[in-house]
């Protein structure tokens, strides 16, 4: 079992080391698109345009607005007493937010009542909008507790109202969004570079008649299995650390964790891509159908990650679903260990469903794959 | 002796269309098996369910002794197969190529590289063994993939047409390299497109769609199925010659008319035929004594009429 196993890796790197175009797919294309995605998307929540509706207007309410927008990240663009007026402005795109001081803010923090600051967000862009918003409750929270008479009271259920602000505003406090969006880029490289791969080369060899001759030894389907995705597994896991070197030195992404629990993410990730490119494969034909067929896996996977738009944004449906999805899983563990330091316990769910479904998907499509060629 | 291969109402069916029909037949160890037939006959599909790599509708097949419907696995350890399309890996060597079959037959270490060896040596590829595949003339591939078959010293071969698109010199080199192995004991069933190469096989089958319409040695067919004699006329009109009592045929052959005679024709011998033609004013005319051939038998067969 080994010597097979042995000679259909071997065979697969030496392909790949002869075929330009595989090893560009395998380790050029993710280096730029780190870089470039990691340079064109841009989260950042600065200079955002607010109008001001301030109904109050009290030394107190001017003062909370006034330090509100000190900052980089708002801009005032105008200021009104009606609040009517300021949404018109935010419809009209004038402003991206429109915030309210209602009347009666200073006396309420003066008797220590709950007050309400509305900030309403154009949601057009949302993930501009939920950045935006989580800041100005952070900053509220942090107002609240500065110039409440009852601090003492506030501070002491501070941990509560903490945990209920977005852990991404306490782990990210520039609200730098290339932090955060670097692991959700390599995870989508890994996926892409692994699945294609898988998916195509084994479409390549249907479509050359190569995959009978193969077939015709008595290796079994397993050794066959396994020796084509072994080589991609470690590619992959070499793009993932390579993912990881860059997105630390280019985008100071920090490395809080220990860096073998995203390896051991990874393993388990890869499980579950290259299960998917097996799946493919033992479905298409020909490689414009794998093609296809990976692009088809692909498209969802990313946009249910919750890499690019936060699942808490989707439809309630949908949020359950995003569990199936392994790239979220990923996305999770590589800034769970990244940003936050978490150990293998507050993974352990994550690293669960990866290797379940891992498991599961791997062995369910080589079977198909087995039932397929033979 | 005992039969490399036993087949019995073997049968393939792709949706309604039959490709191998109720097809029974042996081959007996040692012999070069060969397996004719049009155009999609159903030659490919037969070896390919001999091989184990499609399931039969119906009927059974045992190769080296092993049923092909449920140990496709033993099948796979005693034969050899080189399919109708080249299907090495163009883009690598002759060597990778090998020494990746090789590994796949469960060779490792000094014996692998033995074979391999071996194999460039049949092939005559020892000196261009980094070569790109893809790049080598259509008759060194054939060799190639027929070493590349033979890696593990099969006890049997399966060659599906090995031979097309061959240049007529590398396909005379070839079989003599078919005939060599065989010589060696190993038994080889192959299918052609060229019924030359069929004269060099101990027993031929003939497929016509997807039946086996007749199988015997190459006399034995022609002797069953081309009843007459046949002989070779130069200088002599085809008008004249369609004259001659007992004349089934005459045919353009090379500068010469081939001439079919019934059996019971006075004129079999090629003496009588030239008498009878120098009597009718052709007395320049060349006869000489000429063979049936297993075209005669394909027509035969395949048209009857
Ligand atoms: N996988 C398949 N699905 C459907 N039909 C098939 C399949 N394989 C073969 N056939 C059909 O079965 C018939 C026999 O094919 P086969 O390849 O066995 O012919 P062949 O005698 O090898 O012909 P050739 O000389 O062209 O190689 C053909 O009509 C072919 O179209
Ligand atoms: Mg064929």
């Amino acid at each position: 079992m080994r010597t097979e196993i042995l000679a259909v890796a071997v065979k697969e790197l030496r392909q790949t080391r002869r075929d330009p175009r595989t090893l560009a797919v395998l380790v050029i294309a993710p280096i730029i698109q780190l870089v470039l995605l990691g340079f064109a998307v841009n989260l950042d929540v600065t200079h955002v345009p607010v109008v001001v509706a301030d109904a109050d207007q009290t030394a107190e309410s001017r003062a909370f607005t006034r330090e509100l927008l000190a900052g980089d990240a708002f801009d005032p663009v105008a200021a009104t007493p009606a609040a009517p007026d300021a949404m018109a402005q935010v419809v009209a795109g004038d402003a991206a937010i429109a915030l309210v001081v209602p009347r009666g803010f200073a006396a309420d923090l003066k008797a220590g009542r709950p007050t309400t600051v509305q900030a309403l967000a154009d949601g057009s862009d949302a993930q501009r909008a939920v950045v935006a918003q989580n800041a100005m409750g952070a900053f509220a929270l942090r107002w609240g507790l500065q110039h409440s008479p009852l601090t003492a009271l506030a501070q002491a259920q501070a941990p509560v109202g903490r945990t209920v602000v977005q852990p991404r505003v306490l782990y990210n406090p520039t609200l730098d969004s290339r932090i955060y969006f670097v692991p959700g880029v390599a995870a989508t490289l890994l996926l892409v570079v692994t699945l294609v791969v898988t998916a195509m080369g084994l479409a390549r060899e249907k479509e050359s008649g190569t995959l009978e001759q193969v077939l015709v030894t008595p290796m079994s389907s397993w050794a066959v299995v396994i020796g084509k995705v072994l080589p991609y597994g470690l590619i992959g896991l070499l793009d993932l650390a390579l993912a990881v070197a860059l997105g630390s030195a280019i985008f100071d992404v920090p490395i809080r964790g220990f860096l073998p629990l995203v390896g051991l993410g990874g393993s388990l990730y890869l499980l579950n891509t290259l299960g998917l490119g097996l799946f493919v494969a033992s479905a298409a034909r020909t490689q414009q159908q794998a093609f296809m067929g990976a692009f088809f896996v692909i498209l969802p996977m990313t946009l249910l990650s919750g890499f690019m738009s936060p699942i808490s944004n989707m439809p309630a449906w949908l949020q359950p679903l995003t569990l199936l999805d392994p790239m979220r899983h990923m996305v999770e563990i590589m800034r769970g260990v990244l940003l936050k330091a978490a150990t293998f316990e507050d993974l352990s769910r994550q690293y669960g469903i990866l290797a379940g479904m891992g498991t599961a998907l791997f062995s369910g499509a080589a079977l198909a794959l087995k039932r397929r060629l033979s | 002796m005992t039969h490399a291969i036993t087949v019995t109402g073997l049968t393939r069916r792709f949706g309604d269309f039959t490709a191998v029909d109720d097809v029974s037949f042996h081959v007996e160890a040692g012999e070069i098996f060969g397996y004719l037939g049009a155009n999609g006959a159903g030659k490919s599909t037969t070896i390919r369910m001999l091989c184990g790599l499609l399931q039969p509708s119906a009927g059974q097949a045992t190769v080296a002794g092993c049923d092909i419907a449920h140990d496709p696995r033993g099948v796979k350890r005693a034969i050899g197969y080189m399919s109708q399309k080249f299907s090495l890996y163009l883009d690598l060597t002759p060597q990778q190529n090998l020494e990746f079959f090789a590994g796949a037959q469960g060779l490792s270490g000094k014996a692998r590289k033995r074979a391999v060896a071996e194999a460039l040596d049949r092939a005559g590829l020892t000196d261009r063994a980094d070569a790109t595949t893809g790049a080598l003339p259509g008759g060194v591939r054939q060799r190639l993939a027929l070493a590349s078959a033979r890696l593990h010293a099969p006890k049997i071969l399966f060659l599906d047409e090995p031979t097309a698109g061959v240049a007529p010199d590398a396909r005379r080199e070839f079989w003599r390299e078919i005939r060599a192995v065989a010589a060696q004991g190993t038994t080889v069933f192959v299918t052609t497109h060229h019924l030359d190469e069929a004269e060099f096989c101990a027993r031929v089958g003939l497929m016509v769609d997807g039946k086996l319409v007749a199988l015997d040695t190459p006399d034995g067919l022609k002797a069953a199925h081309v009843p007459g004699r046949f002989l070779g006329v130069q200088g002599a009109p085809q008008a004249l010659l369609r004259q001659a009592p007992g004349v089934v045929a005459v045919e353009p052959f090379g500068l010469r008319w081939r001439v079919r005679l019934a059996a019971d024709s006075p004129l079999v011998a090629p003496e009588a035929l030239a008498w009878w033609l120098a009597e009718r004013g052709a007395g320049d005319a060349r006869v000489e004594a000429g063979q049936p051939t297993l075209e005669d038998v394909f027509l035969a067969l395949v048209d009857p009429a």
